[in-house]
């Protein structure tokens, strides 16, 4: 059933547009648009283009998400006016982010105040070249997406505390600086929580993980993991409780305080796009990814796209999860935010470790798998 | 990181207000705090040397824009002593009225800056929300929700319409139902106990030393209440509690303040049930002309005259939401008060700020300075 | 607490330092005291007396001379007490409360911007509310409203 990915589907729609362009035109030029090579390289573009844009598509809408839900939480409405229900805030504000003029700090070091913020964002989006979305929709096959991904997703510091420093602004140093600590300290639990998951499912590549999670999903027999996870991605992605770097309180917008216009709304696109990440892992590692339950009735996941679509509504509801979380807690300190890191998440890591590898050797896995579930 | 001083103000969301704080940090460490105000200085005290009395009272409005009638109160009170003015009883009762539900709306008002300060989101809009009915029945009588104009010397402007106290009366139903909510979204969290037990402690002995007052004083379990010490208005005739509590860190003030929005909707019960039995003239007969009447337009001929009127000083204490606010109303006999001097609760309080902030962590600035309540506009004055 | 309670407590430690003390305002009195005898009464009312916290320093001016407030209250008595003293308009100071009560200081700081009262000994007398290198003295009754100033304000910290 996957044969088809991303990249293959781009492939061909290049293929086709190139031959038939080629058709039309002179001979050399003819062998010039036919080569493999431009063939290879449009479609790698038309890859790119359509990753940006739906990753793109999808941060802005889920900016949208947010705000309609925090609305509810706080018993107002949210964006209500541009588009259906403010659906198009967002776009709007966007676009005003787009139109306003970007500037510098006199003091500031060109190179890194203007380079961290692109890196920042383009790491993170490199990482969506690599989630596969559904079985039908991924990038092709890596055998450590897995790994990979989290590599990519921890590049994130370094980039934030280079813009941080270079913006030459105590609050942004600051900022800088406990962004880099808090990230650190929470990648930890995180990798050791992900050890679990790949000593069950056998596999660092994400479509496997997925797969293996066809009889029963992780989070059952590996909840002490899903929830370090879950914590340690409310801390890598700085939402509240564990928003210190950006607290705008004492900090007045952390390490991106001296940032305006687009260079701005790169980080907080790249912020979201952390989010939509972290949400993404969420799901593929502990949520079965686009599967659902056996006893779900067939007609829910035979229309096309079905698989994306079930895939999509379960990264917006862990989303919202983390909205809800957001909505509800006061902020944690820097001390306490590290101390939880270092004396709690790393042992409850730990133990689930433990626990998936007692799991595993004492063969009790097909317990959870009472509630078969199947592929879509 | 070696030590640096850093600007929190005057454009700074700690602030709430205009106001710069210099910390001298080490890391994220508070070696020394120095409070710089002046930023919203409009020389209240100066103007009044130059507007008749009743006119004063606008300026009372924009002294502490989230308690306003608690400042025109003050001043009324210390005017009516200078000028020897005694309003009638209903008037005192509506002031009574008009002090408890601000001291409802100003705990309201610090309640959702204060919760925003340590990253609570919800109870923000939550407490802006319930402050937002108390600001409608403020306008439901007086015709603004911020500078109300509404004392005069010698009573207040108008009577209450009619209704008011049944509105009045479910707007006090939905907030007692209410503060079981805020509750639970403050100390129900475990993040907002670590974040504000045993912080910014001031023990009673150094909150007396450096003149601290209020909710702050209180909540280091000295029952210092001047509606109970001092009675003014109505006060003496009411019954309620003064809210203490001893540990004197942010989260007793929290509780602190909490309890006396509670206790304020047990008076206002008393005042409404008062007014509803007890109608009345709400200002005293036989002004004096230049007083003017409560309409008359400001400047009428009245004003004008020569008058020869008794001197005299008044001097009017007021339990403030903030704390303690002192006014010294000097009257020579001319047209204008001599001298006004104001004593604001949080320029105290803002005074003896390197007793609470410094050992603490930067991250602990704004739910301390949070817990201090913050009023720039009376600071300044 | 009343007016000749506080004669009968200060009179001895003071002498004629201490001037009158009258009935004021529903307060506990007011006393009038030279300004040279100012600390020693300070020290007697806060620690004889026990008034231990000093609500607010204040400045008024009388044209001819220059009259200086202090408001304190004491728990025990649950009243108000006043000081006053008269400085001459031409060499206005008086020795500072800062040391006796901590939180004179920034009342003091203030009557010192707006009123022109210099208080001697004071720990801090800088500029409060009022810029730096601010040099009037805006509640004088010879400060006018409706005149414009002009002065030259510099930034503290740059």
């Amino acid at each position: 059933m996957a044969s088809q990915t991303l990249y293959s589907v781009s492939n061909d729609l290049a293929t086709v547009l190139l031959n038939g362009l080629g058709s039309i035109l002179p001979g050399p030029v003819r062998a010039v648009v036919t080569n493999p090579d431009v063939i290879v390289g449009l479609s790698v573009l038309i890859f790119a283009a359509v990753l940006l844009a739906a990753s793109m598509i999808n941060t802005i809408v889920l900016i949208w998400w947010e705000r309609k839900l925090l609305g509810r939480f706080m018993d107002r409405r949210g964006a209500m006016h541009v588009g259906y229900a403010g659906l198009l805030q967002n776009f709007a504000d966007g676009l005003k982010l787009f139109r306003k003029n970007t500037f510098q700090p006199r003091e500031a070091d060109a190179l890194g105040f203007y380079s961290g913020p692109l890196a920042y964002m383009v790491t993170s989006l490199i990482i969506f070249g690599i989630l596969p979305i559904s079985s039908g929709w991924n990038s092709g096959a890596l055998p450590l997406t897995l790994l990979l991904a989290l590599a990519i997703f921890s590049f994130a510091p370094l980039f934030i505390f280079v813009s941080a420093w270079s913006s030459n602004n105590k609050y942004s140093l600051m900022g800088g600086m406990r962004s880099a600590a808090q990230m650190i300290a929470y990648e930890v639990p995180i990798l050791l929580a992900v050890v679990a998951v790949v000593i069950v499912s056998g596999s660092f590549d994400l479509s496997t993980i997925v797969y293996e999670q066809q009889n029963y999903w992780f989070w059952g027999p590996l909840v002490v993991a899903l929830i370090v996870f879950v914590a340690g991605m409310l801390a890598e992605m700085e939402r509240i409780p564990f928003d210190l770097p950006e607290a705008e309180a004492e900090l007045v917008e952390g390490w991106n305080t001296e940032y305006g216009g687009m260079l701005f709304a790169f980080f907080m696109l790249a912020d979201y796009l952390r989010a939509l990440v972290g949400s993404i892992l969420v799901v593929l590692l502990f949520l079965g990814g686009w599967t659902l339950p056996s006893w779900v009735p067939s007609a829910a996941t035979s229309f096309p796209l079905a698989g994306i679509f079930w895939f999509m509504v379960k990264t917006y509801a862990v989303f919202g999860l983390f909205v809800w979380v957001r909505a509800s807690l006061p902020r944690v300190r820097t001390d306490q935010l590290l101390r939880v890191g270092w004396n709690r998440m790393i042992p409850l890591s730990l133990l689930s470790i433990f626990l998936a590898a007692v799991l595993v050797t004492v063969k009790c896995l097909p317990v959870f798998g009472c509630v078969p579930s199947m592929g879509v | 990181m070696s030590e640096m001083w850093i600007n929190m103000g005057p454009q700074h969301p700690m602030t709430h207000g205009l106001w710069n704080l210099r910390v001298k940090i080490d890391g994220e460490m508070i070696l020394d705090v120095d409070p710089e105000m002046g930023y919203l200085h409009r020389g209240i005290e100066k103007i009044s040397e130059d507007r008749h009395y009743n006119e004063v009272i606008t300026l009372m409005d924009r002294c502490c824009y989230v308690a306003g009638f608690s400042w025109e109160h003050l001043y009324i009170l210390g005017a009516e002593e200078a000028l020897h003015v005694e309003p009638p009883e209903r008037a005192e009762y509506l002031r009574v009225l008009c002090d408890e539900f601000q001291r409802i709306g100003s705990h309201l008002m610090w309640y959702a800056a204060f919760v925003q300060d340590i990253g609570l989101m919800s109870p923000f809009l939550y407490g802006m929300r319930d402050r937002d009915l108390v600001l409608d029945l403020f306008q439901s009588y007086t015709g603004a929700r911020m500078t109300y104009e509404y004392m005069r010397v010698g009573g207040v402007r108008n009577d209450v319409p009619p209704g008011f106290t049944d509105s009045a009366r479910k707007v006090l139903d939905w907030l007692t139902a209410r503060f079981p909510e805020y509750d639970q979204l403050c100390l129900g969290s475990t993040i907002f106990r670590e974040r504000c037990d045993e912080l910014g402690i001031l023990k009673a002995a150094d909150c007396v030393k450096h003149g601290v007052t209020g909710p702050m004083l209180r909540s280091a379990g000295v029952k210092r209440d001047l509606r109970k010490d001092r009675p003014y208005s109505a006060y003496d005739r009411l019954e309620f509690d003064v809210a203490v509590a001893d540990a004197a860190d942010v989260t007793a003030r929290y509780l602190v303040r909490m309890e006396e929005m509670r206790q304020s909707v047990r008076i206002l019960r008393q005042v409404l049930d008062w007014l509803d039995r007890h109608p009345g003239p709400v200002l005293a007969d036989h002004l004096p002309r230049w007083l003017g009447a409560p309409y008359a337009p400001i400047g009428n001929e009245g004003y004008l005259l020569k008058r020869n009127y008794p001197k005299g000083v008044g001097f009017s204490a007021i339990e403030e939401p903030h704390g303690e606010a002192l006014a010294y109303v000097v009257n020579d006999g001319g047209e204008h008060p001599y001298r006004v001097k104001f004593r604001s609760p949080v320029f105290a309080n803002i005074s003896a700020a390197r007793q609470y902030l410094v050992g603490y962590h930067v991250a602990d600035i704004p739910p301390i300075m949070g817990s201090v309540d913050v009023c720039v506009g009376e600071v300044d004055r | 607490m009343q007016p000749d309670d506080i004669t009968r407590a200060l009179g001895p430690k003071l002498g004629d330092g201490l001037l009158s003390v009258e009935p004021f305002e529903g307060t506990a009195g007011r006393v009038r005291f030279r300004p040279e005898s100012a600390l020693a009464l300070f020290e007697a009312v806060r620690d004889d007396l026990r008034f231990a916290h000093c609500a607010t320093v204040g400045g008024i001016d009388w044209v001819d001379h220059r009259e200086v407030f202090y408001v304190l209250w004491s728990d025990e008595a649950g009243q108000y007490l006043f000081l006053s003293a008269d400085v001459p308009a031409d060499a206005p100071h008086i020795e500072s409360a800062a040391s006796v009560w901590p939180s004179a200081n920034w009342h003091e700081r203030e009557a010192w911007e707006l009123v022109g009262i210099t208080f001697d000994h004071h720990p801090d007398l800088r500029h409060l509310l009022m810029p730096d290198g601010y040099v009037f003295h805006p509640l004088l009754r010879s400060f006018k409203l409706h005149e414009p100033e002009s002065l030259e304000v510099k930034s503290r910290h740059v």
